[in-house]
């Protein structure tokens, strides 16, 4: 049969955002992708050389709207570096908190989005509702819904305020209670199953040699996770283990990767609750912070969709000579092709909404 | 293996220089361009480093630097940054992307924002920015005040 190329984007119910998708196929199978991108780009790294150091944080933020936090809290970690800048404890767990939460916030609203993709419009009402208690949660320190711009370099806006713990209990509770039954309706849902066992698939190995990371990478069995890797802020003290989840013989399908983010928020909520009894009295920002900086720096952080990592290049005045910024989706997309390769079309949704896209933070 | 003994060994090799440890499990080295091909092989090959992590291209005003981080996925989280420096006149580098296949966009991006040209990448075009695109955008002596197109 001819072979074809469509397009799927960039005004697309399966692409969540801005971005094209050119597929090849030949009758209903696919034989090649090319993913097109650049819809969104704003040029955030420019922008920020003709920024202040501080003034950056409101950019990372837009970074990606649905991970506002961890994006901003990147970027503070490779500035302080960058000025030696030491964040009292009371601030470093204060960040690991809100980190998780947003991990959470993050993760639902992957669910949120991923399950109507596949026929479950109940998925989208469920998700967004828990996502709202999140959200919610995180508006309480910082004043904001979506961008919060909370994590400063040097610690954090202010304090949490006090009862903040028995809010958090409370919403991590119901979230647990109906995770339970999201299980039950999403494990044993005979058509959720069938569109994403076994589809999607890649092996332990391709991934990393294609740079894919985070719940994507550790789907299929690959115990690697930054918190502890590369540990920062109060990680080092806390107990956990990376979750792993696979599909077997070190591969990973869209199942897993469900798997993997449900069975994530669930080590985030643990994470939270650790962090919040071990949490110290202080302050929560650093005496002084430098305005100028010279010399390099960078960090990585384990960001809700895979390595994020940012380098930082000052010149000695007060604004960065370059920001380079590493976003994890804008890998693993580059390898979408070789994994939809040989699926059919009516999976191009199941495996694209598996990996968690979020353009914004993909074309910077 | 340790992160001095191995940026030891690698700064032994022709055309590196200056290996040192930024921090725990981090190592820093430069590589000429001449010798960088033969060096990120064995990188990859003999010390494991089995992720490109990023790569970015810096304008120095009177060259070109690229840095290269890369990592071991285990839990130790080795890191290594590898800079590169290019001559302004002719920012070329042989491409990696046959050694770590994530590096293939990185390289586009570089192409595409800073105008560095990767020899022997498969599909060396613009990735962020439009076709037809004038100039890059990254360096630092693009004037972005005047567009004299629509875009």
């Amino acid at each position: 049969m001819a072979e074809m190329w469509i397009h799927m984007g960039p005004q697309h119910p399966m692409t969540h955002g801005l971005w094209n998708l050119r597929i090849k196929v030949d009758g209903e199978t696919i034989t090649d992708a090319e993913p097109e991108l650049g819809y969104l780009h704003r040029s955030v790294e420019k922008i920020g050389e003709r920024r202040k150091y501080f003034m950056n944080t409101t950019l990372t933020d837009r970074l990606c709207y649905a991970s506002a936090m961890t994006w901003t809290h990147c970027y503070c970690l490779t500035a302080e570096e960058l000025m030696g800048v030491e964040v009292p404890p009371r601030a470093k767990y204060i960040r690991t908190v809100v980190l998780e939460l947003q991990r959470i916030a993050s993760h639902l609203m992957w669910l949120a989005s991923y399950l109507p993709d596949l026929g479950l419009i109940t998925g989208f009402l469920y998700g967004m509702r828990d996502r709202e208690m999140f959200l919610n949660l995180l508006e309480i320190p910082s004043g904001g819904r979506l961008l919060y711009n909370y994590v400063k370099i040097g610690g954090v806006k202010r304090d949490l305020p006090p009862g903040f713990d028995a809010k958090a209990e409370r919403v991590m509770q119901t979230l647990e209670r109906r995770l339970k039954e999201y299980e039950d309706l999403y494990d044993n849902s005979k058509i959720f199953r069938m569109r994403t066992d076994d589809v999607g698939c890649y092996s332990a190995s391709d991934a990393i040699n294609w740079g894919i990371t985070g719940p994507n990478l550790r789907s299929a069995g690959v115990p690697f996770d930054l918190r502890q890797a590369d540990s920062y802020d109060a990680y080092p003290e806390l107990d956990f283990t990376p979750v792993t989840t696979s599909a077997g013989n070190g591969r990973s399908d869209c199942f897993s990767r469900y798997r993997q983010r449900i069975d994530e928020m669930y080590q985030s909520m643990d994470l939270v609750r650790q962090a919040l009894v071990k949490m110290p009295e202080g302050k929560v920002m650093a005496g002084s912070v430098p305005v100028r900086a010279r010399g390099e720096a960078f960090r990585r952080t384990e960001d809700s969709r895979g390595e994020a990592l940012m380098y930082l290049i000052g010149d000695g005045t007060d604004r960065p000579y370059r920001w380079k910024i590493r976003s994890p989706m804008f890998t693993t997309v580059s390898a979408a092709p070789h994994f939809l390769k040989g699926y059919k079309v009516a999976d191009v949704p199941a495996i694209m909404g598996s990996i968690d896209m979020c353009i914004g933070e993909t074309d910077k | 293996m340790e992160t001095g003994q191995f940026v030891q060994q690698l700064a032994k090799r022709d055309g590196a220089s200056d290996g040192s440890v930024l921090r725990a499990n981090v190592g820093r080295i430069t590589v000429t361009r001449a010798a960088s091909q033969a060096f990120f092989r064995v990188l990859k090959e003999d010390f494991g480093f089995d992720h490109c992590s990023l790569i970015s291209a810096v304008d120095n005003q009177t060259g070109f630097e690229l840095v290269y981080h890369f990592s071991i996925i285990d839990m130790e989280g080795q890191m290594l940054e590898v800079h590169v420096e290019l001559p302004r006149d002719t920012p070329t580098i042989d491409s990696i992307t046959h050694l770590w296949g994530g590096a293939d966009w990185h390289e586009r991006e570089a192409y595409d924002l800073m105008g560095i040209y990767f020899i022997g990448h498969p599909d060396l075009k613009r990735v962020l920015l439009p076709d037809g695109f004038a100039g890059h955008p990254l360096r630092k002596d693009y004037v972005y005040e005047i567009h004299e197109e629509e875009w």
